[in-house]
């Protein structure tokens, strides 16, 4: 029996898992579906990925009226691997529309500066995460430049 | 000092600085002339480098084109150093850790921009983490064009440093090394946000350029997308709200 059908009856997963692509959680499921795979074996921490969804006007299809605004969201992709002979790895990610998400820190240690650094580049901040600084970027910038709104020049003043 | 008459069996750089006298075993020279031999044929470098340059860097310090042979030792620390090369893009981040390090060499100390990331930012000048030209941090005397510069051009710009110390101990006001259009590149080509000057059409094809990604719709990402800027008149009034739809 694979992993994903493991969770399928107690996450409510779809019956088939998405085709090139990781499956959705809600949000207050997150820490609960880390644990179960963290029990099934899947030990290793891989990455975290954070993404920006914009507000955007979809097109309109010609004489139709516009679909409606689509509302800002954040993804956080994450990747955890099972260790051993046929280790395999399995990704989820969960969708948000105000960008905390709560951290994993508490089960995989290896979380800590991953998680710093999107927060860091793209503004999700990881709940109850012990040390949630910037990682890459100058500790006193403004604003998080992977972000679709960010403005592809800086706001500091010049280059100190 | 006592030198042999006979024939000079090899050249060194020593002869150019000795005044022989003829029918005597015995040459003359003044200190500042040794001072200077010695100031310009051992030119401690401290290798800022953070990127590729390094890699031409390390080269040039290998055994084909061999900086040592001119007395030039590389040394990990900036406290034993005459001499730092910047040897790759430097980032907002970097820039004031290169400006502590540079304080850190003792006096006299020159610089020298290698490659064309440190001298303008070259193609990451325009992004938002990137020093546009290293000299905008600390003064630099010789840049080294290419990206990046071969390492028998980095030899040539430490005998370019060395002529320009030469010149100065002599008195000689020499003529700073400029980049070409300095001023221009100093300033970057896109205002800055913030800046008086700054086009407000600029902030609001910047934003219009993100929503036209194509997230979340089906369109093709190619055929739809515009440069930056791209934005007719038309559509900013629109983006604006200054427009009724037609």
């Amino acid at each position: 029996m694979s992993i994903y059908e493991q969770l399928r009856e107690r996450f409510d997963l779809p019956e088939e898992p998405p085709e090139g692509e990781p499956v959705v959680i809600p949000v207050d499921q997150h820490v609960a579906f880390a644990t179960a795979l963290k029990e099934a074996g899947f030990t290793l921490y891989v990455t975290v990925c954070a993404a920006h969804f914009p507000s955007v006007q979809p097109k309109a299809k010609k004489g139709e009226e516009p679909p409606p605004m689509t509302t800002e969201a954040w993804e956080v992709a994450t990747v955890l691997r099972s260790v051993g002979t046929g280790s395999e790895t399995f990704a989820w990610r969960v969708r948000v529309e105000r960008p905390v998400v709560p951290t994993l820190y508490s089960l995989f240690a290896g979380a800590d500066w991953q998680e710093r650094e999107q927060y860091d580049l793209v503004g999700v901040v990881f709940e109850n995460h012990p040390d949630m600084r910037r990682l890459m970027m100058p500790e006193d910038w403004d604003g998080h430049p992977l972000r679709k709104d960010y403005a592809i020049d800086t706001r500091v003043a010049p280059w100190r | 000092m006592a030198v042999d008459e006979g024939p000079r069996n090899y050249e060194h750089p020593a002869y150019d600085y000795l005044e022989q006298m003829p029918g005597l075993s015995l040459a003359m020279t003044t200190v500042d002339k040794v001072l200077e031999w010695s100031a310009t044929n051992s030119l401690w470098i401290f290798p800022m480098a953070t990127s590729c340059c390094a890699i031409e860097f390390i080269t040039a310090a290998a055994s084909r084109v061999d900086i040592d042979q001119i007395g030039s030792v590389v040394r990990p620390t900036p406290r034993h150093c005459d001499v730092m090369i910047v040897a790759g893009t430097i980032t907002v981040k970097m820039a004031p850790r290169v400006k502590k390090l540079w304080e850190q060499m003792p006096e006299p100390k020159w610089c020298i921009a290698m490659g064309s990331c440190a001298i303008s930012g070259d193609f990451y000048r325009d992004i938002y983490s990137v020093v546009p030209g290293i000299d905008t941090v600390v003064p630099v005397d010789v840049y080294i064009p290419g990206c990046p510069p071969n390492p028998d051009q980095v030899l040539l710009g430490l005998q370019r440093l060395q002529d320009k110390i030469r010149s100065q101990r002599d008195g000689v006001s020499t003529e700073p090394e400029t980049r070409p259009e300095t001023a221009k590149m100093i300033l970057p080509a896109n205002k800055r946000v913030g800046d008086p000057d700054r086009d407000p059409l600029l902030t609001d094809a910047q934003h219009d350029a993100s929503r036209n990604l194509g997230v979340g719709t089906n369109t093709d990402r190619a055929k739809d997308a515009r440069p930056i800027g791209a934005i007719t008149e038309d559509e900013a009034a629109n983006v604006r709200g200054t427009v009724d739809d037609k």
